[in-house]
């Protein structure tokens, strides 16, 4: 293995550990602030453009339906850190002159962010994100390359601005977040490398590449605004994802525009020190 | 002191956040009229084909002849003539124009030569429903003169291991096997080798593969060799003839370059028609498909088979026996067999 990878692929495996530690221990946390987990689930349908020269040269365009689910929380050892769980799964149906292509993937996140009160009700947020992808684009037409694999781990720098305001009588809070890749491994079929000679024949050197700003420049940003109706809280959002790689003299990109729907919930953890049940009332076992 | 940093740190994402929206990874664009779509396939093909070299093809200047061809106001139909046209300079069967109303296609490679295999006379040998057996994509049968006889038709359709078994215990007791791939324009790779796994008790290299690392003509991986694993299942000891013509091509082909290798085999008939680029699929603007070979599959010599190979024993069909409802190769390989093969 490349000596450069080796070094990463142990930097993304500490990360991970330290990460999950943390996340490990929080549940067994005592400290209040982290106890309370701002989760939100959103449904999101919008307009995909996907490029992939190893599939072909054409940039074909459709529509695309999400899910995400996002935690937020703080650490309980810094009362300025907090954490920041969000994975996404996507399916898109692009096409061109009435021919579809599909494309899917699901992405993880998973970092935290230090917190900067800027004012007493402007946050701005700065830190990490472990970025996780796994995905495809198949084209249902083509021969011995009908189907471009897609799987990258990326380190993300990340920031956020939290602004809450009130509007009428109703609380509000707008969130702008933007996620850049900063340097990562991804796999990529060679130029010309067919899936036979990479799945059946078992050759499979120069498909996993480094990547960083020079041959991966991608940027996810998403902005929501939560809001209450009732006893509910909504969030609405919209989310543009811009994915981008120059690995193996192969183009890829894919341009994602997307409006989502859901709900906010705020969940308080505890935890059962003493082994006693939970009231009937509450235990749904 | 923390609020200039968190000042600081905002500027500079959005700093990065606009190079991202500015910097794109594109291709080159192409309008979707005649001269587009030429350009476009003249660049797919420029820069993924793989036998410009060997084939000694000057791709540029087939550009210049045949962009005079191209008119903005010609006709869809006329467009996809000059572009198979231009296609056909390739040489190459796998190198195809698919359209709603037309394939192009170049067959040359079996066209211009003999066909060597008459379907109506082979379906003679195998005589009438309950005369022989169908497994998948096999029909086999066991001649009088106790040789078996395998028709693979097409790679295309699968085999498999269960099959194989079958036929291979069915015939057991024949003297030697015929397996006759003519006619089989090829399929599945894995077809390929599943069969041919058959006939070998030790792991053999059977040749190479390289893939184009770039656009360039010469951009081309370090060929890795590809090897033949001995089957797991029963496995043929016994002579074996495999009947080529030249319509035996792309993964038939493959399956000819393996068993030449193999002990107790002979390779009977006529050349094969080539067809070792594995082809990979791009698509045109106004929604036209083009086919081409992208990565090429070379012998254990290290050498090009694209143009067919050649066979132990050299073959053909005679006009006489044609006439008289004879298979002359069929006769010549069962003749060969009884005789003890080899």
């Amino acid at each position: 293995m490349n000596p450069m990878l080796s070094r990463l692929a142990a930097v993304v495996a500490l990360s991970c550990a330290y990460i999950y530690m943390v996340y490990g221990q929080s549940l067994d946390t005592d400290t209040v602030p982290s106890r309370y987990r701002v989760v939100a689930t959103t449904f999101g349908a919008g307009r995909q453009k996907v490029l992939d020269t190893y599939l072909t040269p054409l940039q074909y365009a459709g529509p695309e339906v999400s899910v995400a689910r996002e935690t937020m929380r703080f650490t309980r050892f810094n009362k300025d850190l907090s954490v920041q769980n969000f994975f996404r799964i996507y399916a898109a149906m692009p096409g061109k002159n009435g021919y579809d292509i599909y494309s899917g993937l699901v992405n993880w996140n998973y970092g935290m962010h230090y917190q900067f009160q800027l004012r007493y009700n402007l946050k701005l947020l700065v830190g990490g994100l472990g970025d996780l992808n796994a995905g495809f684009v198949y084209n249902p037409r083509n021969s011995n390359n009908p189907a471009s694999a897609k799987a990258f781990v990326d380190l993300d720098a990340s920031a956020m601005l939290i602004y809450r305001f009130k509007l009428g009588r109703c609380h509000l809070t707008a969130r702008y977040q933007a996620n850049l890749p900063v340097m990562g491994v991804m796999f990529s079929p060679d130029y010309g490398s067919s899936y036979y000679e990479m799945f059946y024949l078992g050759y499979r050197d120069n498909t996993v590449k480094f990547t960083s700003l020079h041959n991966h420049l991608s940027l996810r940003q998403m902005v929501t605004l939560d809001f209450p109706c009732r006893r509910v809280t909504f969030r609405a959002g919209y989310y543009w994802e811009i994915q981008q790689s120059h690995v193996n003299n192969l183009k890829t990109h894919t341009y994602s525009h997307s409006f989502m729907l859901g709900f906010v919930r705020n969940l308080r953890l505890f935890r059962d020190k003493h082994g006693r049940q939970l009231p009937s009332g509450v235990n749904p076992f | 002191m923390k609020t200039r940093i968190a000042y600081l740190l905002a500027v500079a994402a959005l700093a990065f956040a606009a190079i991202s929206i500015s910097s794109c990874v594109k291709e080159d664009e192409f309008d979707n009229t005649p001269e587009g779509n030429f350009e476009l396939l003249w660049k797919i093909i420029d820069e993924h084909y793989c036998f410009f070299e060997y084939k000694d093809i000057d791709w540029n200047e087939v550009h210049d002849r045949y962009a005079r061809r191209i008119t903005p106001e010609m006709p869809s139909k006329a467009l996809f003539e000059v572009l198979g046209e231009m296609l056909a300079e390739l040489k190459d069967g796998h190198v195809n124009l698919y359209a709603a109303h037309d394939v192009a296609a170049y067959r040359k490679w079996y066209e211009d030569y003999p066909s060597n295999f008459n379907d109506s006379i082979a379906r003679l040998y195998l005589g009438k429903t309950g005369d022989y057996m169908t497994a998948a994509g096999i029909q086999y049968k066991a001649f009088a003169d106790n040789i078996g006889y395998i028709r693979y038709a097409s790679f295309s359709d699968g085999i498999g291991d269960g099959n194989l078994n079958e036929v291979l215990s069915s015939l057991a007791i024949c003297d030697g096997l015929i397996i006759d791939v003519r006619d089989n324009g090829g399929g599945s790779l894995d077809n390929a080798q599943r069969l041919a796994a058959r006939f070998t008790d030790k792991r053999v290299m059977t040749g190479y593969i390289m893939h184009k690392t770039g656009p360039g003509h010469n951009e081309f991986s370090e060929p890795q060799p590809v090897w033949l694993e001995p089957s797991q299942h029963i496995r043929w000891q016994k002579p074996v003839v495999v009947l080529t013509n030249r319509h035996s091509y792309s993964a038939t082909n493959e399956f000819v370059n393996m068993m030449r290798l193999l002990p107790g085999v002979t390779i009977m008939g006529d050349k094969t028609g080539g067809g070792s680029g594995l082809p990979f699929s791009a698509e045109l603007l106004n929604s036209w498909s083009v086919r081409f070979s992208a990565s090429p599959v070379l012998d254990v010599a290290r050498q090009h088979i694209e143009w067919g190979i050649d066979p132990d024993i050299r073959v053909d069909m005679t006009a006489e026996d044609i006439r008289a409802n004879r298979d002359t190769m069929i006769e010549a390989a069962r003749e060969l067999l009884r005789q003890g093969g080899v």
